[in-house]
């Protein structure tokens, strides 16, 4: 293993090499820690009760977890990053198995799990041809070994299931980590998070404050029209101008095509959050899990990062490339 | 089109500690891959240790759901009754145990849940909504029960009376039970020892599937419900194996 992708992989002290990642480190120490400040000072006023109060302090501790466990492998290096999405895939699939009633069928739920594990090894190896062969030959797999059980009834509920749950939580967030590739992999993907994260805010507070027309209420009651398109133009503008320093000096440094890439992202991350919304509702659930405490389960708050992680991903690639510097295939040679 | 029939996990929305003491509890990849290693284990315990001779194994249904009721001595017999089973019901065998010894404690409950796939009943406070539960799961659930009715283990090794609590799991529904007679337990691991003593030969002998499906679901049902199966499992201790396959139906309601 070369020095390069030795510090890729491990190099904790690599970590603040580009600036975005520390200031936006830095901002979100900040921001964690005044945030209790202006809750205290909100009570102190009197503009919120003791329930809101309490609301808003799970969230706010649920993010004090989250943020860490989020940013710390990103910053510890790409080898942590990519072990940490297979296993936050495979905890998502976890979560809509057991929603959907998948679950049941061991078979097929072991084989997508061995899938989403090969494709976390793809990643972690560098080897982009395994990584894209892995979706057709898991869907081939799926659709071959449902026919095992010889059970006709349910075989498509059974294999459409298993072939929508690969793609999101294998290969949409198999997209993800592959981003980690890249030696520039840290502020790409700190760019994608935050402004995935970033985007439901504003479309909650443009949705609040300006919103009165509903977006699809039959799937998502609270969403409106208004909040989809604050949120539109706010990411946009927060990925340009981020992205203005994450993508210096690659020809992705340019205000139009960072304008369509925070488009893009703004746009399939509210889709990805609806998507989940019409799984929920399909079921008659209101949460996919309980892990986090006042955002629901683990799905409940990655579900924008889902479509967005490809989008993401093929945009970039088409522009900038990924890891084109690193060598391939680390673990397998070839 | 027709809506697909999806059906979420029946523990959905329980926190971990509340799902693993939860009678919906479902297993995922982790707890099935974990039971299938524990029965495998136990068997081959069994089988090794203490020459586990089974007996009618043919009276078993062919599917679950049916329950396996026995005489109760040891902690072994939970584990010396779903031993015979076939493997690929292993994972829907759910023993019915003390909520007090094996759910007590979170260390306990995850070992009861992860390994034995134990559903809790609690002594002190077993109503009739607990039972009414895990009657629900039978009719809805193709799943077995190993249950003990006589409410905990004997002390001296002979067998206690059952109690009525069976009835009102399985009065009025289809489902089988059958009776078993547990030997050589109570030598292996009396309640007064913490570990078994190896060499000891148990038995298990297995009766032909009782049918309660036109016992009226009320006191009297239960009761008559109760003294059949305990009937049925005493006769087992005094005959040896009963005669399978005499071409007699699962016999109803025997006086």
């Amino acid at each position: 293993m070369s020095d390069k992708t030795y510090d890729r992989l491990y190099g904790f002290r690599n970590a603040f090499d580009h600036d975005v990642t520390l200031v936006v480190t830095l901002a979100l120490a900040a921001v964690l820690l005044a945030v209790p400040c202006i809750f205290w000072l909100l009570a102190r006023l009197g503009k919120i009760d003791e329930r809101a109060r309490g609301e808003l302090w799970r969230r706010y501790l649920s993010w004090l977890v989250l943020i860490p466990v989020l940013l710390i492998p990103i910053l510890l290096g790409a080898a942590w990053t990519i072990i940490g999405i297979g296993a936050l895939s495979i905890f998502c699939y976890r979560e809509y198995a057991r929603a959907v009633g998948l679950f049941r069928e061991k078979t097929l739920s072991l084989l997508i799990v061995v899938g989403i594990t090969l494709i976390t090894f793809a990643v972690f190896d560098h080897w982009y041809n395994f990584f894209m062969a892995l979706t057709p030959l898991a869907i081939a797999s799926l659709v071959a070994v449902a026919i095992l059980a010889d059970e006709p009834k349910g075989y498509i509920q059974r294999v459409a299931l298993s072939v929508l749950g690969f793609c999101l939580f294998g290969t949409c967030m198999g997209h993800l980590g592959y981003i980690a590739n890249d030696e520039n992999y840290r502020p790409m993907i700190i760019l994608l998070l935050l402004s995935v994260e970033a985007n439901d805010i504003f479309a909650f507070m443009a949705g609040k404050t300006l919103g009165r027309r509903k977006l699809c209420p039959n799937t998502s009651p609270n969403k409106t029209i208004a909040g989809a398109l604050g949120a539109l133009v706010l990411t946009t503008l927060l990925v340009s101008a981020v992205g203005w320093f994450v993508f210096a000096g690659t020809p992705l440094q340019s205000w139009p095509l960072l304008a369509v890439l925070g488009a893009l992202i703004s746009l399939s991350g509210q889709l990805g959050d609806l998507a989940l919304s019409s799984i929920k509702r399909d079921l008659g659930l209101k949460d996919m899990g309980v892990l986090i405490p006042g955002h629901g389960g683990l799905l409940d708050r990655f579900d924008s990062v889902l479509l967005a992680a490809p989008v993401f991903f093929h945009y970039v690639g088409y522009f900038v490339g990924f890891g084109l510097e690193q060598a391939p295939r680390i673990v397998s040679g070839g | 089109m027709e809506p697909w029939e999806l059906k979420p996990a029946r523990d959905i929305g329980l926190p971990i500690g509340a799902s693993l003491r939860s009678l919906q509890r479902e297993s995922g990849l982790v707890s099935t891959g974990l039971h299938w290693a524990w029965w495998t284990f136990i068997q081959a315990y069994l089988v090794l240790g203490h020459r586990l001779r089974v007996h009618g194994r043919e009276n078993l249904p062919a599917q679950p759901p049916y329950i396996l009721v026995a005489n109760h001595t040891s902690h072994l017999d939970a584990l010396v009754l779903a031993a015979p089973l076939p493997w690929r019901f292993r994972d829907r065998v759910f023993p019915i145990a003390a909520g007090d010894v094996f759910f007590e404690t979170p260390m306990m409950a995850t070992f009861s849940a992860f390994f034995l796939n134990a559903l809790p009943m609690w002594r002190k406070s077993c109503g009739p909504h607990a039972l009414q539960e895990l009657r629900e799961r039978l009719l809805t659930d193709p799943c077995v029960y190993v249950l003990f009715p006589e409410g905990g283990r004997s002390r001296d090794g002979k067998m206690q009376p059952f109690k009525k609590g069976l009835g009102m799991l399985v009065a009025e529904t289809p489902v089988p039970v059958v009776p078993c007679y547990l030997e050589g337990c109570f030598d292996a691991l009396p309640p007064n020892r913490r570990v078994p003593r190896p060499g000891r030969q148990i038995t298990v002998r297995i009766g032909a599937p009782l049918d309660f499906s036109t016992l009226p679901n009320q006191r009297t049902g239960w009761e008559q419900l109760t003294q059949t199966v305990e009937a049925a499992v005493r006769g087992l201790r005094s005959n040896g194996p009963r005669p399978s396959g005499s071409g007699e139906p699962a016999c109803a309601v025997a006086p």
